[in-house]
């Protein structure tokens, strides 16, 4: 088989392994900048403060590797590494809420140091989740192998609020919301035929802060 | 965070003869390998913020340095849970207060009588006072929380109260594909050990009586208050 033939079969199989997934996203957007960002740099931060949900770190990285690797000169500062190089100022228990607390933290002179050192111009929080909404059907397993059918549902729903640093502003809101079902079938052995509803967000939230930060998009 | 977030307590040093071995199974098979432990591991990193420009001694007592909290099965589903903080708390607050405070002196005796110690501002003794958990199969919420209730004791060398106040704190993780209930509970437990950081760090300076402390000492000008 040739390459391309093999390229067709792939894309194929994954098309079939992969359930659908319908996905929105809303945006209002006040302040763009006109040429991107330039040497500054971007922090994502996951919202913690829930009681029964927080913002998963993984579809905090995600947002962010999605925006790195469509514009290489946009530097987005990892998470972790944020909130550790700013500890305690962006605990659960002390993180702003506002962009007019950004004045409290300012006022701090190792934290106002340390930003400047960071060159962050924009902050870009995350709040929301992906939850698994319902599900049904069942399977059993014996020696040999399984046979059944099952099947569940995924929403996620998350916003991205972007504060600029250097006006202390909330400069654009953006919604996305995505569900998906997913099948697993099994005869013998079950193939699991998942809904990327949680990289269905990632995409779009990504792909709309692409287009807020970067010049090129 | 960067570290093996749970560890077993089990030693290394097995035994070499089979017999022993297959007794040692045959026990743990009925006791239902005993209580879970979780030897709680984590990073804490040190706080940005401008020193005091004080010296403080600190005291962690045997109850502090080891603490360890035990939760008793309730249900024959349940297991019992051994929580071990102890090493985590020491390591969290000795990189906190060393951020915090100009120089730290670890004591090798609680303060008292006959202790004076001129070069000393201060002395910190932590205590925790209580520890709570849930776990998903207690709540029904896919989350692993922990609670802490610290008491702080700041006396003189000589040890005569300056101050005493209690503080909370909290940490939660929500549960995740392939996470152990040891890993959730252990990375719940750093969350918590770091917001009690942040509490401490944040709140420190506008504590009645430790403000009329750095008052008297002069430094509440350049206390770091958020």
């Amino acid at each position: 088989m040739n390459t391309s033939g093999r390229s067709l079969l792939l894309s194929a199989s994954i098309a079939l392994v992969s359930a659908c997934v319908t996905s929105t996203v809303d945006e209002m957007i006040y302040n763009e900048p006109i040429e991107g960002i330039g040497d500054s740099s971007v922090v994502i931060l996951g919202r913690r403060h829930g009681s029964d949900y927080e913002t998963e770190p993984d579809f905090v990285l995600c947002v962010g590797e999605y925006i790195a690797s469509y514009d290489h000169s946009i530097t987005v500062i990892g998470e972790l590494e944020f909130i550790n190089a700013l500890y305690p100022w962006f605990e659960p228990r002390t993180a702003p809420l506002h962009p007019e607390d950004i004045d409290r933290l300012l006022a701090q002179k190792p934290v106002a140091e340390k930003l400047a050192a960071l060159k962050v111009e924009y902050m870009i929080w995350l709040d929301g989740s992906t939850v698994r909404t319902g599900g049904s059907g069942s399977m059993a397993c014996s020696l040999v192998g399984c046979f059944g059918f099952g099947t569940w549902a995924h929403d996620a729903n998350y916003e991205a609020t972007i504060w600029d640093f250097t006006d202390q502003a909330a400069v654009g809101h953006i919604n996305t919301h995505a569900s998906g079902q997913s099948y697993m079938p099994a005869v013998i052995i079950p193939i699991p035929i998942i809904a990327p509803v949680k990289g269905a967000a990632c995409d779009g939230i990504g792909h709309q802060l692409l287009e807020f930060l970067s010049s090129e998009y | 965070m960067g570290v093996p977030l749970s560890r077993s307590m089990i030693s290394a040093d097995l035994p070499h003869r089979p017999q022993l071995l297959a007794a040692v199974v045959f026990t743990c098979l009925l006791a239902g390998c005993g209580p879970t432990t979780v030897v709680v591991q984590g990073n804490f990193p040190p706080p940005l913020i401008e020193p005091l420009p004080l010296t403080l001694g600190v005291w962690y007592g045997d109850d502090f340095a080891r603490h360890e909290f035990f939760d008793e099965a309730k249900g024959r589903g349940e297991s019992s849970w051994v929580v071990n903080t102890g090493e985590a708390q020491v390591q969290m607050w000795d990189t906190l207060l060393a951020g915090m405070f100009e120089k730290i002196i670890h004591l090798n005796n609680k303060p008292g009588p006959g202790q004076s110690n001129a070069s000393i501002d201060g002395v910190l003794i932590p205590h925790v006072e209580e520890l709570q958990y849930t776990i998903p199969i207690h709540t029904h919420v896919k989350v692993y929380e922990i609670w802490m209730r610290y008491r702080f004791e700041l006396v003189t060398t000589g040890g005569e109260p300056i101050a005493e106040w209690s503080m909370a704190s909290y940490g939660k993780t929500p549960t995740a594909f392939l996470q152990s209930n040891q890993a959730a509970v252990n990375l719940a437990a750093v969350m918590a050990l770091r917001d009690a950081g942040a509490n401490f760090a944040t709140h420190f300076t506008q504590v009645p009586a430790v403000q009329a402390w750095l008052q008297e000492k002069g430094v509440l000008a350049n206390a770091s208050t958020p």
